[in-house]
């Protein structure tokens, strides 16, 4: 074969190699999504929002003490994770900007990021659940917090370093103290990236299971009490796949078909406002 | 006619962080209601100097200022200056246009609200006069409410100007106000400039030098952070005392 005829079977292996990989991937994608989908719709039904699990073994019974408790958890656990997470963004982006603690807690952030989140859970455990003695929804909404806080707090700190310093300064020339500097102008110039930012570290909490495991448990009846254990979707798809009932596994896949819906449409929502914001 | 002093420096020795001695003892006087320009090859610290006058450097840390400006009986660059205070009446204006990502009238408000103007009548009447006086308001007045971006590069800047002198500065700063508008744009900035100095004394950086000569009544000339001449515009511009200003403002070099 000359050069150019390998050149040509080189580019066309690495094209069909690549492909390959891609719809791999894909495949697995649409094989869980539909399969998820499959099931899920059929086992959807109004029941299932509306009453609270039945006995054990026991046809029927809901699961609206999942569908609310996750509800609560992950709301407490984004109240609480994104002030401090835009906070400190805003420390590392403006006030420590350049110094080298803004450098290390940037690091660490981005370590904590890729932390397993079981350790997270277990950590909550050890500081939350231990020493009071029972599991609680607050425990479970720290734990997703902990989990929220370095996301929210790298994407506003990226989000407001793209934000340009002349804007900073025409702020400042004009007589404006920094923090309103900061409130009123830079905030609005990366206010849809931050925005973006918080929608995906939701979608990232809302399918976590493992923090919750060690943290506000489960709960078989409706609980909106934070001290007490708090069902949770995710908690409930685990105990409920693994148990040895059928209609446990058809709730499950209700339960899997709802919470997978909501986490897509929370990252749609955040990739049309990134794609609306860079129009 | 005699001219009232608006700005003295005094002395003036500026060192960016790391120790680069930008302004080497600068002394020079900014009458009130004049344009004033200040020209020089890039780098030579003209921008520097402007920054002195509001006192913009102080956002970076290290850097260090020696000597005086006097700003009516004040000196600016005590350490118990209000930067704040400062800075609402010393205005500035940037080479590229900085809107606030808000509204037309919000922008112009901004500085107003900073100031604690809150009723709507008020905030709304001088945003106009502000943006009459930037001849802007003939062509902004159906969309107060549209976003600042929306406007043109030129219409940007006389907004960024209208901002300024919303909040009735004694000096507006500008540099290099039209380096990046095309020459239309250019020539309303120089006409407002002229009309402007009834009202506000101004203080401009340009790298162009017919603009100097045409819109200045005092052109200093800066070179490696020194003030070689100062004067009258006309003789910088026909008869300079100095070999380096002839050859500079005859284009040899820079």
């Amino acid at each position: 074969m000359t050069r150019e005829q390998w050149r040509k079977t080189e580019g066309f292996l690495a094209l069909l190699l690549s492909t390959l990989a891609a719809l791999l991937g894909l495949f697995w994608l649409v094989f869980i999504l539909g399969d998820v989908l499959v099931h899920g719709v059929k086992a959807l039904n109004a029941g299932l929002f509306m009453n609270d699990p039945a006995p054990a073994g026991v046809e029927g019974g809901g699961l609206r003490n999942a569908f609310v408790g996750q509800l609560l958890i992950t709301v407490c656990a984004t109240f609480i994770g994104v002030p401090v997470g835009v906070l400190g963004g805003t420390f590392l982006a403006e006030y420590a900007r350049g110094r080298k603690i803004a450098r290390i807690i940037s690091i660490l952030a981005d370590i904590m990021v890729s932390v397993p989140s079981i350790v997270i859970g277990t950590f909550i455990y050890a500081i939350l659940v231990r020493p009071v003695g029972h599991f609680s929804g607050w425990a479970g909404a720290v734990a997703l917090s902990i989990i929220m806080i370095p996301v929210v707090l790298r994407t506003t700190e990226d989000m407001l370093s793209l934000v340009p310093w002349t804007l900073r300064e025409a702020a400042f020339a004009l007589g404006a103290p920094y923090y309103k500097v900061i409130t009123q102008v830079v905030y609005r110039g990366a206010a849809t990236g931050i925005l973006t930012g918080i929608l995906l570290s939701i979608a990232r909490v809302a399918g976590e299971t493992a923090p919750l495991l060690f943290t506000s448990f489960n709960n078989t009846f409706f609980a909106v009490n934070m001290k007490q254990p708090v069902a949770s979707l995710t908690v409930t798809i685990f105990q409920y796949a693994m148990g040895p009932y059928d209609n446990w596994h058809e709730q499950a896949w209700a339960a899997a078909f709802v919470i997978t819906i909501f986490i897509l449409l929370l990252t749609v929502t955040g990739r049309l406002i990134i794609k609306w914001r860079y129009k | 006619m005699a001219e009232s002093v608006e700005l003295e420096v005094k002395g003036l020795n500026f060192h960016y962080a790391g120790n680069i001695h930008a302004l080497k003892n600068i002394n020079l006087t900014v009458y009130k209601n004049t344009v004033t320009a200040l020209i020089g090859p890039s780098g030579c610290g003209k921008t520097t100097l402007l920054r002195c006058f509001n006192r913009m450097h102080d956002l970076y840390p290290k850097n260090r200022y020696e000597g005086e400006i006097w700003f009516q009986q004040q000196d600016i660059l005590d350490k118990g200056t209000d930067l704040i205070q400062l800075r609402s009446r010393i205005g500035m204006v940037f080479q590229k246009p900085t809107p606030f990502p808000m509204s037309i009238f919000d922008n112009i408000a901004y500085g107003l609200k900073l100031k604690g103007i809150k009723k709507r009548a008020e905030l709304s009447e001088k945003v106009e006069k502000a943006l009459h006086h930037a001849a802007l308001w003939d062509e902004v007045k159906d969309k107060l409410n549209a976003s600042a971006y929306q406007l043109s590069g030129g219409q940007q800047q006389r907004l960024v100007i209208a901002r300024a002198l919303a909040v009735n500065p004694e000096v507006l700063l500008f540099d290099e106000p039209t380096s990046a508008l095309d020459p239309i744009s250019t020539a309303k900035i120089e006409e407002l400039a002229e009309t402007l100095k009834k009202e506000v004394t101004i203080v401009i950086v340009t790298h162009n030098m017919q603009q100097a000569a045409r819109i200045s009544d005092r052109t200093g000339f800066l070179m490696l952070g020194e003030l070689i001449e100062y004067g009258k515009t006309d003789k910088i511009f026909t008869a300079p005392s100095e070999k380096l200003t002839e050859d500079y403002v005859t284009g040899r070099f820079g």
